[in-house]
């Protein structure tokens, strides 16, 4: 039951969500729903750390999953929170009426924590597909050319990338039922997980399987070049849900890479599947972080950062090792709270400048100085500063590259965060200094929307300086997991 | 042998051969209506496929599945297909990139390859070669298909024929994944289409027309 509730309150908020027409109480309703995951996912991580993983038939929770939930306790609340200020600023139509957006957002949550807790490989694809479909509509939510256009592209490519990761998930079956096992339990994680030290897999099926499943599920996470749908998607949807898109999905996308990248490690070496993920990290950061440079729109840009970043864990996870493990599930947690608290930003640069062309945009420090205090703790943490806790996590990473004379991964890596440094200060400095234009209006945002970002930046300060007990628990035992 | 026997044998041995024969069709195909309708031929043959191997391994859960992609694949989609044909008073062609000689050309290489592919592993797992080699090019041809026709309805039934090409790559090589990920994997591809609908819908509603190859607003 402990594992149910997580899955089960988003479902319920999505459909009660549906009936609360007044504005005002759909708002009161989805921070209950809030509030009341929050809780179920608390309950469930209590509930791991005092008795060890939980395993059901279909669903299944450990370390890993606890950590990736935690993530999406985090990110949920910032983002819903900030959204019942947002949404007060969105005309209203048809579809774009208060309601509809949390009923989606809701199922959105439901399918990511379905990623997160299913317990078989197939499961784990359905409910990845799933989040495809639910946040598909969220995309396209503003219903603009730009937004339709981006809704069916990110439709269409991440459903025929996912479909990929299919093949991969039958040649990952195949293999396990020619290696003995039987045809209910080759799909089963934890039976996988016991068979793939003992039986013989053959590792030209497991190989094939793994490539199939991380171009597939590579299409999610956003590798290049598979990414083509994320800049759009990003850009175009409501920007609540732009944080949700970078800061969880992306994420889950990466866990469902991992639960097949701890099998097949174990199956045929982690040789393999590591040299293939630093590949495609490496590839990702080069390609994103010139792509950085040449943006006109801001929140495109954070989308290439996300990709960017996305390639950093890859390389993280594909080096191995203690740091390189724990470095690359700290950083997830780390990018998350930065991009959202960068998406939140852009959110109101939105509004009172009315446009996200960042060559259009000037004085911001002046004419909003909360927005632009914001963007730039933002900025500074996402390219790796000091006191912000994404240098922690980027330093253990390049540590472990260096630790193992990885000279050439290391010094791309370098060479690509500085890059990304320039281009972000570039168009920082631009838009913060300078003298306003004339005319714009006061800008008016609600106390909740200015709580929310101080709040993530807080937190980007606080676990750069120490990582809280508690956390680095979760931490250890999510990297005991993997290793 | 009883004569349901060497039948369900034959289906199962020959429907790799009909089903590359779809493939040509579809290649050469210039109207949405001659599409939808090859696609539901094809699902048809992999409904006695499925129903073949069922009657063999006297399994009553491919019974089920055959039943559910009868329903789905053979009746529901393409019934769905000619509905928002009708509804979206599109022009009828499909808007090809290719001439059909070249896409024929181009599907027949899909073939070559595939048997080429899949020729060191059909023999690794001992599965026929011609089955394993229809379903990945079946999945090619999706695949190009998607990417040459402009259409927003063709670029769906890419989909659909990509789709039913894995599906068949797990039929012949475990007979399939268990009952409950199968009915979740349709239920999905089902949504997937729902959605694709309602965005046809949109894009036809906001670009006034349904040609998602001069969709290049957003770029870089």
């Amino acid at each position: 039951m402990v594992l149910l509730w997580p899955l089960v309150v988003p479902l319920l908020g999505s459909v009660v969500m549906l009936g609360c027409r007044d504005p005002r109480l759909a708002k009161r309703v989805a921070l209950a729903f809030c509030a009341a995951e929050a809780a179920a996912i608390g309950i469930l991580v209590w509930r791991v750390h005092e008795s060890g993983a939980l395993e059901g038939q279909y669903l299944r929770a450990d370390g890993l999953t606890c950590f990736f939930l935690v993530n999406i306790a985090f990110i949920m609340v910032l983002a819903l929170v900030y959204a019942t200020g947002y949404l007060q600023h969105m005309g209203a139509g048809r579809f774009t009426s208060p309601r509809w957006f949390y009923a989606l957002v809701n199922l959105f949550l439901f399918t990511m924590v379905g990623v997160c807790l299913s317990a078989n490989l197939g499961v784990l694809w359905i409910m990845m597909e799933a989040t495809t479909l639910a946040s598909a509509l969220l995309v396209g939510f503003y219903n603009t050319e730009g937004a339709v256009e981006a809704g069916w592209k990110y439709l269409v490519v991440c459903t025929v990338g996912i479909a990929f990761a299919l093949f991969g998930t039958i040649v990952f079956y195949l293999a396990a039922v020619k290696a003995g096992m039987s045809h209910t339990s080759a799909l089963d994680w934890l039976a996988l997980f016991a068979a793939v030290s003992q039986k013989q897999f053959d590792p030209n099926l497991v190989r094939l399987a793994f490539v199939f499943v991380l171009v597939g599920y590579g299409t999610k996470i956003g590798f290049v070049p598979m990414h083509s749908w994320l800049p759009d998607a990003h850009a175009e949807a409501p920007t609540p849900v732009s944080a949700m898109l970078s800061a969880i999905l992306l994420n889950c996308a990466m866990y469902a890479l991992l639960r097949y990248d701890i099998l097949v490690s174990r199956a045929i070496g982690a040789e393999f599947p590591g040299t293939l993920l630093v590949f495609f990290g490496l590839v990702s950061i080069v390609v994103a972080g010139l792509l950085i440079l040449v943006q006109r729109d801001l929140k495109r840009m954070l989308a290439y950062s996300s990709v960017e970043h996305m390639g950093i864990i890859a390389i993280g996870m594909g080096l191995g090792g203690a740091l390189g493990f724990l470095g690359a599930l700290l950083h997830t947690f780390n990018h998350s709270i930065a991009k959202s608290l960068l998406f939140f930003g852009a959110g109101n640069v939105r509004h009172n400048f009315g446009t996200l062309r960042m060559d259009r945009i000037t004085g911001m420090g002046r004419s909003a100085p909360l927005t632009a205090a914001a963007l730039a703790v933002g900025a500074l943490a996402i390219v790796g500063m000091p006191p912000f806790s994404l240098f922690v996590s980027e330093f253990a990473i390049l540590s472990e590259a260096f630790s193992h004379s990885r000279y050439m991964v290391g010094g791309v890596f370098l060479l690509v965060l500085s890059i990304v440094f320039g281009g972000f200060a570039y168009h920082l400095f631009r838009m913060t200094c300078g003298e306003p234009h004339k005319g714009l209006p006061k800008p008016q945002f609600t106390r909740t929307e200015y709580a929310v970002m101080f709040i993530a930046g807080f937190l980007l300060l606080f676990f750069g300086i120490r990582i809280p007990e508690a956390f680095s628990l979760l931490l250890r035992e999510a990297v005991a997991v993997l290793q | 042998m009883e004569f349901a026997d060497v039948a369900a044998v034959k289906v199962v041995s020959t429907s790799a051969v009909f089903l590359m024969m779809t493939i040509v069709l579809l290649a050469v195909s210039r109207r949405i209506s001659t599409s939808i309708l090859v696609f539901g031929l094809q699902s048809a043959i992999i409904t006695a496929q499925v129903a073949g191997t069922a009657y063999l391994e006297r399994s009553a859960e491919a019974w089920v599945v055959a039943g559910l992609i009868f329903v789905v694949k053979v009746l529901g989609i393409p019934y769905a297909f000619f509905w928002l044909v009708a509804k979206l008073k599109s022009r009828r062609d499909v808007q090809a990139a290719t001439t059909p000689a070249q896409s024929v050309f181009i599907v027949v290489v899909m073939i070559f390859v595939s048997y080429a592919a899949v020729r060191s592993y059909a023999f690794g797992i001992r599965v026929p070669e011609d089955a394993l080699a229809a379903s990945v090019a079946l999945i090619l041809t999706g695949a190009f298909l998607m990417v040459s026709r402009g259409k927003a309805l063709m670029q769906m039934l890419g989909l659909l024929v990509l789709e039913n090409g894995i599906f068949l790559a797990a039929l012949t090589t475990t007979f399939g994944m268990p009952l409950i990920i199968e009915m979740g994997i349709l239920f999905d591809v089902l949504i997937g289409l729902l959605l694709m609908g309602i965005f046809a819908f949109r894009i036809r509603d906001t670009f006034e027309h349904l040609d998602v190859s001069r969709l290049r607003r957003l770029r870089g």
